[in-house]
């Protein structure tokens, strides 16, 4: 029976992953209250203390069981057959050949030691002996937790995975001494405020102090790694509240912000009422906090199906997003509007003095509500006056990444739909001049027009797909697949790409990187195809020429090349003519060493005649795939100590990692 | 018993387990390593080889006894580039001339090389 991520086997995982992690964590939360509550000579905290350890065995032995159980969903999943989940070897493959299934091994074993030594009867009347007990069961627990980081998203992040599972490490932790240690404070509030439990009632108010004060420090721990784990995960606004995943993020830190307004109520109000005596300080305090804390428990316990949920979600970074909004705010906006820019500039600095007036409110209790309004009114009017200028209409697809990557290939591909489907209208140049399109109700756009800044790369695929209302542009939908519209997006992106660099020179212009070189693949001979991004790292000389106008160039290139390669210069030949026969009709003498493209010419030069058309094209590609500075002339030799000055200005560049070109239009 | 002793004895067995495991699987890994890196020198080493490898002609220097190919992956030796490489005999060079595309062989001890034999493919 085939078995896929059906309604009830999802139900079934969710559920089991749930049952472990809620019980992964009791266990943790339970030792480690015991420890933080510390030794008692009590008789009420002696029970309540051998009460949480009987529940801590249960809570290990639920979380072998549901570990199994999540096991075996994982096995049948992984085979993609059900009895999978039942077969020795099955589980054989997937417990010892997966990581994951090394990380489940581990921990069961830990769980196991565990429950045998909870049930140890061992003397722990002198303090040495109670402390080594309990501090084993912290320990254990613990450790039989962490490794639960390893066998999640954060292990198949890439690169810093280490980093990513420390965090989600420390995260687990501060949730499981949290949340796990609610469950027995409530307990022994509950216990320490019966009439019989009077003697423990000391003892209780001290543990949920400490408790209080841990739970503080694991809350600022949590908020640490949560917001790292988020930017690794989710990475950007558009991954927050387009995917599901995201989704599921926000609904998390919903339900956090509920159990942290009781958390702090109890902290405030209650936690400073259990000392005294009277009617409403003392025992019915703490009988109340021992219910708000129960409020938590639940609250916490509803996170922890959010989170089994998560686990079983792709992470936002690798789903498609689905902006769920009308508009966006992006400072790209205010470009050429400054009036706007204005605005926007007034409005964020009345902002930053609501900031400012917030968080004095914050700091001085005197002050807090003249203070708080002044803020509220301020933020209000801040974002009022900086917002409106700041938005531009957005789409479901508006963050969505092109399936097809920026490469000479899709350029031409797109080339061709673009002359099938769109040049009627928009222009055989896309200066929107067509003759189909006058007479619409609007004038097509000019493709070419440097306006693309406030476009991504999705609205225009949004626009292709549905057409643009009242306008005349209709949606292609329906004709064109989404690969087609995205080769489309990116030959018009090469397009006004192009129609920029018509001011580019064969001089470069120094740290100024904009112009994308279009990825492309070619072949000299029958030799394995390569491709120019294999080139990353090192200058490229991308010569585009037709003999017999650029004889006298291509020899002196063919001459000088070791002058090249001592800048670190490559230069890849291709002939305009897409001659298959082009090394022969170079000729022995001179040698000609660089590569000559005989396979791919045709697509690399039709991609890039946008950037630049003459009988001879000489471009300059960065180490980071830019290209800097654009020669073009009819082929004759020329000043190669012009090129080599302009080489030597770009070695001198630094580079930095993240400049490097998205291998996608946006 | 006493309770630290206890918790003493689970937490060596615990720490001799995990000691052991690395250490096993720690040499083994290593040891696996060092085996295929042994196979590997002895693979190329000191054994005469000989490669089919498909490329163009660049360039000829008959006085040399040298032609430059560019030519595609050599497994075990280098990967695709443009190289000049030692030709066995005159003939070889005179049987091709530049911009040829050849299936040619690749034959000695790593790294005395040379072409034996050379055909044009088109």
């Amino acid at each position: 029976m085939p078995i896929r991520y059906t309604v009830p086997v999802y139900a079934l995982g969710l559920a089991a992953r749930w049952l472990h992690l809620a019980s992964s964590v009791l266990l943790v939360g339970s030792a480690a209250m015991i420890v933080l509550a510390g030794r008692s000579d009590r008789a009420t905290a002696q029970r309540w203390e051998q009460r949480v350890l009987a529940s801590a065995w249960v809570w290990a032995l639920v979380a072998l069981a549901s570990g199994v159980v999540v096991v075996g969903v994982q096995t049948a999943l992984f085979e993609a057959r059900a009895e999978a989940a039942f077969e020795p070897q099955a589980l054989g493959r997937m417990l010892l050949e997966t990581q994951a299934g090394h990380v489940w091994l581990v921990r069961a074993g830990l769980l196991a030691v565990l429950t045998a030594f909870l049930c140890l009867r061992v003397s722990v009347e002198r303090r040495a002996d109670w402390r080594a007990a309990r501090g084993e069961t912290v320990l254990l627990a613990v450790a039989a937790l962490l490794p639960l980081a390893a066998a999640g998203h954060a292990a198949a992040v890439e690169p810093d995975t280490a980093r990513a599972i420390a965090s989600d490490g420390l995260h687990v932790l501060a949730a499981g001494i949290w949340v796990g240690g609610l469950l027995p404070l409530a307990r022994l509030l509950t216990a320490a405020s019966t009439e019989a439990g009077a003697d423990a009632r000391p003892y209780a108010v001290l543990a949920a102090r400490r408790f209080s004060r841990a739970a503080l420090a694991m809350l600022v721990l949590l908020v640490a790694t949560g917001t790292g784990l988020a930017i690794i995960h989710v990475g950007s606004v558009a991954g927050l509240v387009g995917t599901s995943y995201g989704r599921l993020l926000l609904t998390k830190l919903a339900l956090l912000v509920l159990a942290l307004a009781f958390a702090a109520l109890n902290r405030a109000v209650l936690l400073a009422r259990l000392g005294g005596d009277g009617p409403t300080v003392g025992r019915p305090a703490m009988r109340r906090l021992s219910g708000f804390v129960l409020v938590e428990v639940v609250l916490a316990l509803a996170i922890l199906v959010i989170v089994a949920a998560m686990n079983v979600t792709p992470p936002a970074r690798h789903e498609p997003p689905a902006w769920p909004f009308a508009f966006r705010l992006s400072l790209a906006a205010l470009e050429g509007r400054a009036a706007e820019a204005t605005r926007a500039l007034i409005g964020s600095q009345i902002g930053v003095i609501g900031l400012v007036a917030l968080i004095a409110a914050l700091a001085m209790r005197a002050w807090r509500l003249p203070l708080g309004a002044v803020a509220l009114a301020a933020l209000g009017a801040g974002a009022g006056l900086a917002l409106p200028p700041l938005m531009i209409d957005a789409y479901p697809t508006t963050y969505l990444r092109p399936s097809v990557p920026y490469q000479a290939g899709a350029i031409v591909a797109g080339a061709a739909l673009y002359q099938a489907s769109c040049a009627g209208c928009h222009g055989p140049r896309g200066a929107g001049d067509g003759p189909d399109g006058r007479g619409l109700p609007r004038t097509p756009a000019d493709l070419r027009a440097p306006h693309t800044a406030q476009h991504t790369a999705g609205d225009l695929f949004w626009w292709i797909s549905h057409g643009i209302p009242g306008s005349g542009m209709p949606g292609f939908g329906s004709r064109l697949s989404e690969d087609q519209r995205w080769e489309l997006i990116n030959y018009l992106r090469a397009l006004s790409a192009g129609y920029a660099a018509r001011t580019m020179g064969p001089a470069i212009e120094r740290d100024r990187r904009w112009l994308v070189a279009p990825d492309f693949s070619f072949a000299v001979g029958p030799t394995p195809p390569r491709a120019l991004k294999d080139y990353r790292g090192r200058t490229v000389l991308v010569v585009l020429y037709a003999l017999p106008g650029a004889r006298a160039r291509m020899s002196q290139l063919a001459e000088r090349e070791g002058t090249l390669a001592m800048l670190g210069v490559e230069v890849i030949a291709v002939p305009i003519d897409a001659d298959p026969d082009a090394i022969r009709r170079l000729g022995p003498d001179p040698r000609v060493m660089f590569p000559v493209v005989t396979e791919g010419a045709e697509t690399i030069v039709a991609a890039y005649r946008l950037f630049a058309v003459a009988p001879h094209v000489e471009l300059l590609v960065d180490r980071q795939g830019y290209i800097r500075s654009i020669a073009r002339g009819a082929g004759e030799a020329g000043d190669l100590e012009a090129l080599a000055a302009q080489v030597r200005l770009l070695n001198e560049e630094k580079i930095a990692a993240e400049t490097a070109p998205d291998e996608h239009v946006h | 018993m006493r309770a630290w002793k206890a918790v003493l004895l689970i937490d060596l067995a615990l720490l001799v387990g995990v000691g052991w495991g690395y250490a096993f699987w720690g040499l083994r890994e290593g040891r696996l390593e060092r085996e295929l890196a042994e196979a590997r020198a002895a693979a190329t080493s000191g054994i005469e080889r000989r490669w089919v490898v498909e490329g163009v002609v660049r360039a000829i220097f008959p006085e040399l006894g040298v032609i430059v190919l560019t030519h595609g992956d050599i497994p075990g030796y280098m990967p695709a580039m443009t190289m000049g490489f030692r030709v066995a005999s005159p003939k070889i060079q005179e049987a091709v001339s530049v911009g040829d595309e050849v299936r040619f062989t690749l034959q000695g001890v790593v790294p005395n090389v040379a072409v034996t034999t050379i055909e044009k493919i088109k």
